[in-house]
């Protein structure tokens, strides 16, 4: 199974302070969609990817599949898993499409 | 992105990095050209790197002064790329001959700008104040071409330069340059000196950014940038920034050569040194910098509908020619 791997020459940092309050936010109910936890700059523009963007892309490191991954994430939303499924395909054909990941 | 302090980047994404305040040059626009101090050694130096690096902040700039004129500037660099950093640097050209550009491409630079500031030579070598500074500017760029480093070009909009800014695009192109940055006049040092002499009217700001975005929506083959807040007021400004204003204390912060940072090279306030001080300490804490991220609407901006993209405009300029960080920007033409 192929697996997905970020660009190498995407230059990215995860904002640990940033997620973690945004954690405490969604506890609390709030909407935290557009609050991003992880930044990528990509010829000079940033751009910012919320909590569960920002996990996927944390996980796509080339080590697993996109079963796996949908695994590791499982552990980590309680989402339905059909739901689940799709977000993520659909997340990484973004970012393919984007050129920002592609597979190994 | 949210202006919220909890919002708040862990470190900024650029450290915009003067080694030395030494420069072979005395442009009439130069933002330190007065100042001196003392210069850190090479081990010094990497003990910021490795601050920087534990940061996880990853991109430095060098600038200067004329980062050429330290010697272990290969060794900076090439240290700081093992540690995680992305290294650029800006220079004026005259000391980047071929042997030079060779050891910048081999110590790692991702990129590295030269400063020009006319198509014309006798102009920019009047501006820079050097005889053939254009020539030695121009085939740095080549130089560096051939070395295999990509290059930028910077360029300080004046005013003997802001009618005729798409000569300086060819002149970039014809030299196979990727970005250029068309980069606003700062009044400090002699910036401030030569004010009356060199920066544009309010109107004229207005003016040569109208044109400046229309030609860079047009502009498929290079990448134009421009560093300044005020352009936000404009309805042609269509990029969604992340962050609003003055990216100086949000994105990105200065150092000076002795280690001690301000929030950006043309704002004088020493907020902290990251040798003796915690940076995170300075980074979420400093009064400067917490103000600079808070500003307050005051004067003209008072009930503007565009302070909340602008955020006043550039802080830096603001600074030098009212003393208040939260005066509009004196480029304002609103």
């Amino acid at each position: 199974m192929k697996r997905p791997l970020r660009n190498p020459q995407i230059v990215w940092r995860h904002e640990k302070r940033r997620e973690e309050e945004i954690l405490k936010a969604q506890e609390r109910g709030e909407a935290v969609e557009d609050r991003g936890t992880v930044i990528l700059i990509i010829s000079g523009m940033m751009h910012q990817l919320n909590l569960v963007g920002g996990h996927i892309w944390s996980l796509c490191d080339g080590s697993r599949d996109v079963d796996g991954l949908i695994e590791a994430l499982a552990e980590d939303f309680e989402v339905e898993r059909e739901e689940l499924v799709e977000d993520v395909r659909d997340f990484l054909a973004d970012l393919e499409q984007r050129g920002w990941l592609s597979y190994v | 992105m949210s202006e919220a302090f909890t919002d708040l980047f862990s470190a900024p994404l650029t450290f915009n990095w003067t080694l030395s305040f030494r420069c072979n040059f005395v442009c009439a626009h130069c933002y330190s050209r007065f100042e001196e101090g003392e210069e850190l050694d090479t081990a010094d130096i990497r003990r910021i790197v490795d601050v920087l690096a534990e940061k996880k902040v990853p991109f430095i700039n060098f600038g200067g002064g004329e980062p050429l004129l330290r010697s272990d500037l290969f060794d900076i660099a090439t240290y700081a790329g093992r540690q995680g950093l992305n290294v650029s640097m800006n220079t004026n050209g005259w000391l980047l001959d071929g042997d030079a550009a060779r050891s910048l491409q081999a110590s790692g630079f991702k990129s590295v700008g030269v400063s020009i500031d006319s198509h014309q030579a006798a102009l920019h070598d009047d501006f820079r104040c050097q005889a053939g500074s254009f020539a030695r500017a121009v085939t740095a760029l080549d130089h560096l071409r051939a070395a295999g480093v990509k290059t930028t070009m910077s360029s300080v909009i004046s005013r003997i330069n802001h009618k005729s800014f798409r000569d300086l695009l060819d002149l970039a192109r014809n030299h196979g340059v990727t970005q250029i940055y068309l980069h606003n006049f700062k009044c400090s040092g002699k910036g401030f000196e030569n004010r009356q002499e060199l920066d544009l009217t309010p109107e004229e700001w207005r003016d040569f950014y109208v044109e400046a975005l229309m030609v860079k929506e047009q502009v498929k083959d290079l990448a134009i940038s421009f560093d300044d807040p005020v352009i936000a007021s404009l309805p042609q400004y269509r990029e969604n920034s992340l962050v609003k204003g003055s990216s100086c204390g949000k994105l990105s912060l200065h150092l000076r050569p002795n280690g001690d940072i301000t929030p950006c090279g043309f704002i004088p306030l020493v907020v902290g040194n990251i040798l003796r001080d915690d940076f995170d300490e300075i980074w979420y804490h400093s009064p400067v910098l917490n103000a600079m991220r808070s500003k307050e609407a005051k004067g003209k901006c008072s009930g503007c509908a565009a302070f909340a993209d602008c955020l006043g405009g550039c802080t830096a300029r603001a600074l030098a020619v009212t003393g208040d960080l939260e005066q509009p920007d004196p480029h304002c033409w609103k």
